[in-house]
């Protein structure tokens, strides 16, 4: 096992302005096998320009591992500006001590990662794999697609401690979404596959979703008209009216599931 | 003064009917000399020699491109390259920015792009966007047919004030010639309807045939060095061919200026289709060869399908719907107020689809049953048939029979049984891709007069030269060359060395200025200036575009035919 600190130094957000710092070069499958040294010279942009790692942030290297998998990246300092923690990232695992910024795991494949604090919008944007543990809120566009695709996260685990924004899985084909919070309007927006639930409350869940189900254990405001109510069942003890939908998108394609106390 | 010799190069060059010849040539300060001194050698040993590609129809500037681009952010994260010492960044794929617009075309060995579709009234953007895009020559067809000033005087059959209004807007949109796509559909498509060939316009009660005819005839007032540009009606329609026969009849017996044809049918793949319903869809492409190859007054380009994803966009407001309709895709359209429209869908071309295969096997027997190169271009209507970066697979695809026979193996198979391709033999070679690239579409356009396309003494400096044998017909080796030019020469400089580009500098848009007699312009003028007073959301005054607009000028005068 290996842990790999990246302390944000102080002095990169004392500007005027909050410069962002983009770090999907960070990941550990990108970071394995490297020395301390050679971490320092990885290169992250901070605006529009590129720096060197060891510019930006203190490392430190602590322990050794055999492959990516055993690599834990440890980051923090002030992450607000931080953005596309553990974009892309295969295997390891990555916890952020904070509040981060946009596109945290991003196009994520594999391993996990943890947001000790809020995840500001595109968390989980396109995910394909892997694990995402948000402790506090999430923005907008969680594990949604890329503005313009028809396809947003297709496979892997989100837990949300908090609450989620807009369009939380917007265009989801596949993977599950835990919301433990409320979940703001339009959660599982074009929906084609997966799974979310929603402890808390949600507003007009599942427009224009065309496949995958989406449970809501708290209350439904503004609840969609162009859904089919099916049957009354029972899930985990509980009492459910399942829906089918949206038949907005013909009665042919609406093969969306929702599940409403 | 500066000076270049590429040595040694295997040359092709049509229009000086140069096949193939080991030929030095020489450049003085942009332009193709005799000899030079103390010249800069390029040596091209074993290497293939063309004039500067020059393409005769893409939509890469203007409104609905630029509508594109914002309609499709998912196409702007493709073909990403970041900015260097000489190049601006690079995005987008079938909608690639300015920049990439300018590049691209240069690494592929092309100096000169014509924008064959520009709303008058979105001129002033068009030629913004051609200022934007480095390196290519350049000039913008107006879109005329769909205009209420046109279609008045077609009903009136005037022809002589309608060439003096053709006049008057090419010369205040810095154009080039006349567009016509979807004549009077366009306009019907305001009032929720389509039109086919013979169907009354609504209001005006013109029919698209008569547009077609009298606009032919107007061009040929005076010495253009273009003909009409025609995007017919029925466009991607089955059945649509018999519509395209009769519309190239339209224009049969009318005498051109000079030895061209008197009309440019374009992207003709979609308007070669039989059948009466997509279920039943078949290739047409032998009756539009036989066609084109029994006269003389039309030439075609092939509007080839690329198989990927694209973005359709055309002032063909109506198809864009029936498009959108069909794929359930996001869809845009927008009104150009008396003058034209446009719509915007995206559209996947996927070879597993029987009626994209059949799509996809038209285009290319159009360019193998028509027997005379001359008579054909190169294109794929980019964006709408696919990516001009799609090119070079077209042009593997046209040398080698084998890459053809490969690639159908995979694709759905109808095409054994609805389309011609699998039984044709035939092969291009450098030299015919020369003239379908080059030399016929320098010619069609008239600017092998103004040194395009040639590489004849006095020609522009327009070079691109592609590290592959002569006897290649590996069609991988084909492609991979003619995506990247070991060296393109534009104006005498340097812009690619080895598939990259090594000096970005502006390109020049050309356009014609047509010459009228003051009397019928003044009679002209008078009906126009009611028509802006009436109509019109901007002043007459404040409508042509500045010479601002166009900061590296080549004015093509065409004076009245007497």
């Amino acid at each position: 096992m290996q842990t790999i600190r990246l302390k944000l130094k102080e002095g990169v957000m004392s500007g005027v302005a909050k410069i962002p710092v983009i770090v999907d070069s960070l990941t550990p499958d990108k970071l394995s096998g490297k020395s301390e040294a050679e971490i320092k010279a990885v290169k992250v942009w901070w605006g529009n320009r590129e720096e060197n790692t060891g510019d930006l942030f203190e490392v430190s290297v602590e322990g050794e591992a055999g492959s990516a998998e055993e690599v834990k990246v440890v980051m923090e300092g002030d992450l607000t500006r931080v953005k596309y923690i553990g974009a892309g990232m295969k295997t390891g695992e990555i916890v952020a001590n904070g509040d981060v910024d946009m596109h945290c795991g991003a196009l994520m494949e594999g391993g996990k990662i943890t947001v000790k604090g809020n995840a500001d919008c595109w968390a989980g944007r396109e995910m394909r794999g892997g694990e995402l543990i948000i402790e506090g809120d999430a923005g907008a566009n969680l594990c949604a697609m890329y503005r313009g695709e028809t396809t947003g996260m297709t496979g892997g685990k989100v837990i949300v401690h908090g609450n989620a924004g807009e369009c939380a899985g917007q265009y989801m084909a596949g993977g599950e979404i835990l919301i433990k919070g409320n979940a703001d309007i339009l959660a599982g927006l074009n929906m084609k596959g997966g799974k979310i639930t929603i402890e808390g409350d949600a507003i007009m869940p599942g427009a224009d979703m065309t496949g995958g189900e989406i449970l809501i254990k708290g209350k439904v405001e503004d609840m969609i008209p162009s859904f089919k109510f099916v049957e009354t069942t029972t899930i985990e003890g509980e009492e459910y009216r399942k829906y089918t939908g949206d038949l907005a998108m013909t009665e042919k394609r609406a093969k969306g599931v929702l599940y409403v106390k | 003064m500066s000076e270049l010799l590429i040595k040694n190069g295997v040359v092709y060059d049509p229009i000086n009917g140069v096949k193939g010849e080991k030929k030095d040539i020489c450049i003085r300060d942009g332009k193709v000399v005799e000899e030079v001194k103390n010249p800069k050698v390029i040596d091209a040993e074993g290497m293939v020699v063309m004039p500067g590609g020059v393409d005769i129809h893409a939509h890469i500037a203007g409104g609905k491109v630029n509508a594109g681009r914002l309609f499709r952010p998912e196409d702007g994260r493709r073909g990403l390259r970041p900015r260097t010492k000489v190049c601006m960044p690079e995005s987008g794929y079938s909608v690639p920015n300015t920049f990439a617009t300018g590049y691209r075309y240069a690494r592929m060995g092309y100096t000169f792009v014509m924008e064959p579709a520009m709303p008058p009234l979105a001129a002033r953007h068009t030629h913004e966007e051609l200022i934007d895009i480095p390196i290519l020559d350049n000039a913008a067809i107006p879109l005329i047919d769909n205009n209420w000033m046109t279609m008045e005087y077609v009903k009136s059959g005037d022809i002589d004030l309608l060439a003096a209004y053709i006049a008057w807007m090419i010369r205040a949109t810095k154009g080039y010639g006349v567009k016509v796509v979807n004549p009077g559909g366009t306009e019907a498509w305001a009032w929720k309807k389509n039109c086919d060939l013979n169907d009354a316009v609504p209001y005006f009660d013109v029919t698209p045939a008569e547009i077609v005819r009298a606009l032919a005839e107007a061009n040929e007032r005076f010495e253009m060095p273009h003909s009409i540009h025609v995007h017919g009606n029925m466009l991607g329609h089955p059945g649509n061919y018999e519509v395209t026969l009769k519309t190239y009849d339209l224009v049969k017996g009318i005498t051109p200026y000079r030895d061209r044809p008197v009309m440019h049918a374009t992207h003709t793949q979609f308007f070669s289709y039989g059948g009466t319903t997509w279920r039943d869809f078949e290739s047409k492409a032998r009756a539009i060869a036989d066609y084109v190859n029994a006269n003389e007054h039309v030439s075609i380009d092939i509007g080839s399908v690329i198989i990927g994803d694209t973005t359709t966009m055309t002032a063909d407001g109506p198809m864009e719907y029936s498009l959108h309709q069909i794929t359930g895709r996001k869809w845009t359209n927008h009104d150009v107020e008396l003058e034209t429209g446009s719509g915007i869908t995206p559209f996947l071309y996927s070879g597993k689809v029987s009626v994209h295969t059949l799509q996809w096997a038209i285009g290319l027997e159009l360019a193998l049953l028509t027997k005379d190169p001359w008579k054909i271009a190169l294109t794929s209507d980019h964006p709408n048939a696919g990516p001009f970066i799609g090119y070079p697979i077209l042009i593997s695809m046209l040398m080698s029979k084998r890459r053809r026979d490969e690639s159908a193996k995979e694709m759905h198979s109808v095409i054994f049984d609805r389309a011609e391709l699998p039984s044709i033999d035939r092969e291009y070679s450098f030299y015919e891709i020369a003239i379908i690239t080059r030399g016929m579409t320098a010619r069609t356009l008239g600017l092998h007069e103004h040194g395009k396309g040639h590489l004849g003494v006095g020609a522009d400096g327009d070079v691109a030269i592609y590290d592959i044998s002569p006897e290649e017909r590996d069609a991988g080796k084909i492609q991979k060359a003619f995506l990247n030019a070991k060296y393109t020469i534009k104006g005498g400089e340097i812009v690619v060395k080895d598939g990259e580009v090594v000096s970005a500098p502006p390109g020049r848009t050309f356009f014609v200025t047509p010459e009228c007699e003051s009397g019928l312009m003044d009679e002209m003028t008078a009906k126009l200036k009611e028509m802006f007073a009436n109509y019109y959301s901007v002043s007459l005054a404040n409508y042509p575009v500045q010479d601002a607009y166009v900061p590296n000028p080549y004015e093509i005068r065409a004076p009245w035919r007497s």
